[in-house]
């Protein structure tokens, strides 16, 4: 069994965040589809993204804030700010004709893009907004659990403050206390869990360490799991690659003496990376108090669903407690 | 001499821009330090580097002023490193601009900007182009290097300031906010209905009380900002100019592509001069173009010169590994390659199996930047 990924699914609310690149839409898509194996209806949202999970997850992007099917009970969605002001003023303002003329206005249009927090407001609304919202027939939740594949690190941080901000600046007034509503949801550990993605190098983990406290001491948010991804797990030393070097002399074939040099080359990366990712993941293990998944990194020449499904079969192997670790091939 | 070469000649200001996570910040330092040893006066502008790094640079502390780099050669003072500092990014402004203390002094303890300021979008992209101008008005040195904040598209950092200036234009302002609070309904039914409608509703929303101060904070910064558009145009101008050239830095992934190719076009049509696309972090198949190695000639190659199967195999397979990355890296940079402008150069850099932290690092960089 699966008994750290089962306690994540507990929640309703899960942000999967981390620096630029470490591969936070792969570890986002890869959680939604673990959960929506194991029978919860999962809504994936993709925060200013341009429809990169939907295109992983082999699907289409729909228009922003539309949900897009991927699977049985799994759909991907785009938020953006913009977007989700239209939606909220349409619930606050029922005139049609008014409506447009508002949206039409040069006025609005600066106001949007630029209002300092106001597009991250309503994105983080908009997220809540899907995490509360009940079917149509009443009762119940549409979503059992919504996954946020969040923006980069410092963008994160911003959208996860402002409902804070929002809340402490505009008091007892409606936004003040819709802002509350949202905060409370994000800061009770019964419902939201921030799960931080990083690769093991210098970096991303001092970027990651940054935002583990500024969740954990200055936003108050639970966190989730940590993972460490893009992981080397080379099978022999590096010393051994060494001994090729001495012998490369006794070849006098060009071809061999050319593929033997990129053989040792690539090894002495490969136990490289692996020695990095060692020294980092320690480092992370002694300042991080945060249980951990390990994702071996993907050699695959494209990264599509093929390797999104290594990478769930790799979340779910280490969940599970297995220390099988090695090199993980996509196209297998 | 050639590549990055000719631009370090032939431009006072190189940008390097590119999405999150790709090694902008490296490649900056390593391009600065290329403009160092070379003799010229060089600034590196960079955003929270690695503390290796820093420290290699001599950035032991955060801070606008600037360090100077010493070591690895380096004449005294050719090099020299600031690194912005992004949380106090929006004070900085609000300090630098405000004409008077009392003016200053009211922004900075108005409530709204005190919960909002930390959220604030753009402005750190504003103050990092706001310290170029400066810097290149200053005459101080040969060559600017900048390294863009870490957003996740490359062109937030062109369009913040005008986002930013768009925002404080005193027109949208006085519209928007100032007559509904200094004249009340009357004034504002006359000037914008349909905004009246909005406000009377957002009004009723939010309380009265938060918008007061919500008005009195914009109507203190449309003050501040008085001189902020033809600043912004003034930027633009110098981005444009021929003392400024971008350098793209991207990794051969096809995120990192789809971003960097929109970039190019939008490059194109805001008529800024993109010269150069960096690839980091490459592979390369050994034999590329042809039929790759068949995995049982390396393994028979291995197993000769080692002698021992269990490392033959393990080896052979490694290699096998890194040469399908190889592959893939190689077909999607040929197709970016075919997108982008007549007279945009490309640059493969390896992906090194160690941590950049060292100028010696940085230096490691050079071969493949400045290759002929």
């Amino acid at each position: 069994m699966k008994p750290l990924l089962e306690k994540l699914f507990q929640r309703r609310l899960l942000f999967v965040a981390g620096k630029g690149g470490v591969g936070k839409t792969t570890t986002a898509c890869a959680l939604a589809l673990i959960a929506s194996q194991l029978g919860k209806r999962t809504l994936l949202t993709e925060v200013d993204g341009a429809g990169r999970a939907a295109y992983l997850l082999g699907v289409e992007p729909a228009p922003i804030g539309l949900p897009r099917r991927a699977g049985p009970l799994l759909s991907v969605m785009s938020v953006e700010g913009g977007a989700a002001l239209a939606e909220y003023l349409e619930i606050i303002l029922p005139v049609k004709r008014v409506l447009q003329a508002v949206f039409a206005s040069r006025i609005y249009k600066y106001f949007v893009a630029a209002a300092p927090g106001l597009k991250e407001l309503l994105t983080i609304g908009k997220i809540w907004y899907e995490a509360e919202r009940l079917e149509e027939s009443g009762g119940q939740r549409l979503w059992d659990l919504v996954i946020v594949d969040a923006p980069a690190t410092g963008h994160s941080l911003q959208y996860l403050r402002m409902p804070h901000a929002a809340h402490q600046a505009f008091g007892g007034g409606l936004v003040g206390r819709e802002s509350k509503r949202i905060v409370d949801l994000l800061v009770d550990p019964r419902v939201t869990a921030v799960n931080l993605v990083t690769t093991a190098e210098e970096m991303p983990v001092n970027e990651t360490l940054e935002m583990y406290e500024q969740i954990r001491d200055e936003l108050h948010m639970p966190l989730g799991i940590l993972f460490l991804n893009r992981m080397h797990y080379a099978t022999f030393e590096a010393k051994q690659v060494d001994n090729l070097e001495r012998k490369l002399a006794k070849l006098h074939d060009a071809r061999e003496r050319a593929i033997a040099t990129e053989v040792m080359n690539r090894g002495r990366e490969e136990a490289g990376w692996t020695a990095i990712n060692h020294r980092y993941s320690q480092r992370l293990a002694s300042e991080v108090r945060m249980p951990r998944i390990e994702v071996p990194f993907v050699f695959a020449e494209e990264f599509g669903l093929k390797e999104v499904h290594a990478v769930v079969a790799a979340i779910v192997r280490d969940s599970a407690g297995s220390t099988r670790r090695g090199a993980v091939h996509g196209r297998a | 001499m050639g590549g990055l070469d000719e631009l370090l000649r032939r431009h006072h200001i190189i940008i390097c821009a590119g999405s999150g996570g790709v090694g902008k910040t490296t490649t900056a330092a390593s391009i600065a330090l290329r403009g160092a040893l070379a003799g010229r006066r060089t600034v590196v502008l960079t955003i929270d580097p690695a503390k290796r790094l820093a420290n290699a640079l001599g950035m032991r502390t955060v801070g606008g002023s600037g360090s100077v780099v010493t070591g690895d050669d380096l004449q005294p003072g050719m090099l020299t490193a600031m690194m912005l500092d992004q949380k106090g990014a929006w004070d900085e402004l609000v300090e630098r601009h405000a004409p008077s203390a009392e003016v200053r002094d009211r922004i900075l303890n108005n409530h709204f900007y005190q919960h909002l300021s930390q959220s604030f979008a753009g402005s750190y992209e504003y103050v990092a182009i706001e310290q170029l101008c400066e810097l290149h008005a200053s005459g101080a040195y040969d060559l600017i290097v900048v390294d863009t904040p870490p957003t996740r598209h490359a062109l937030d950092f062109l369009e913040a300031p005008q986002r930013l200036a768009d925002f404080l234009d005193r027109r949208v302002v006085k519209w928007f906010v100032r007559p509904y609070f200094s004249a009340g309904w009357a004034t504002l039914r006359f000037v914008n209905r349909t905004v009246g409608f909005l406000f009377r509703r957002l009004e009723e929303a939010t309380g009265i009380s938060a918008l007061v101060e919500v008005s009195d904070f914009f109507t203190s910064m449309s003050g501040l900002f008085e001189a902020f558009a033809p600043r912004v145009r003034r930027v633009y101008e110098l981005l444009r100019s021929s003392d400024t050239c971008f350098v793209l830095v991207a990794a051969p992934e096809e995120q990192v592509l789809t971003e960097a190719e929109y970039f190019c076009r939008k490059v194109r049509e805001l008529d800024i001069p993109l010269r150069t696309v960096v690839f980091n972090r490459t592979h390369r198949e050994l034999t590329a173009g042809r039929q790759g190695v068949a995995a049982d000639e390396v393994t028979r190659l291995m197993m000769r010169l080692l002698g021992e199967e269990t490392l033959a195999t393990k080896l052979a397979e490694n290699f096998s590994h890194y040469e399908m990355i190889g592959r893939g890296d190689g077909l999607r940079m040929e197709s970016f390659r075919r997108i982008l402008p007549k007279g945009v150069a490309t640059i493969e850099v390896p992906n090194f199996n160690s941590d950049v932290h060292s100028l010696a690092d940085l230096r490691a960089m050079h071969p493949f930047l400045f290759a002929a």
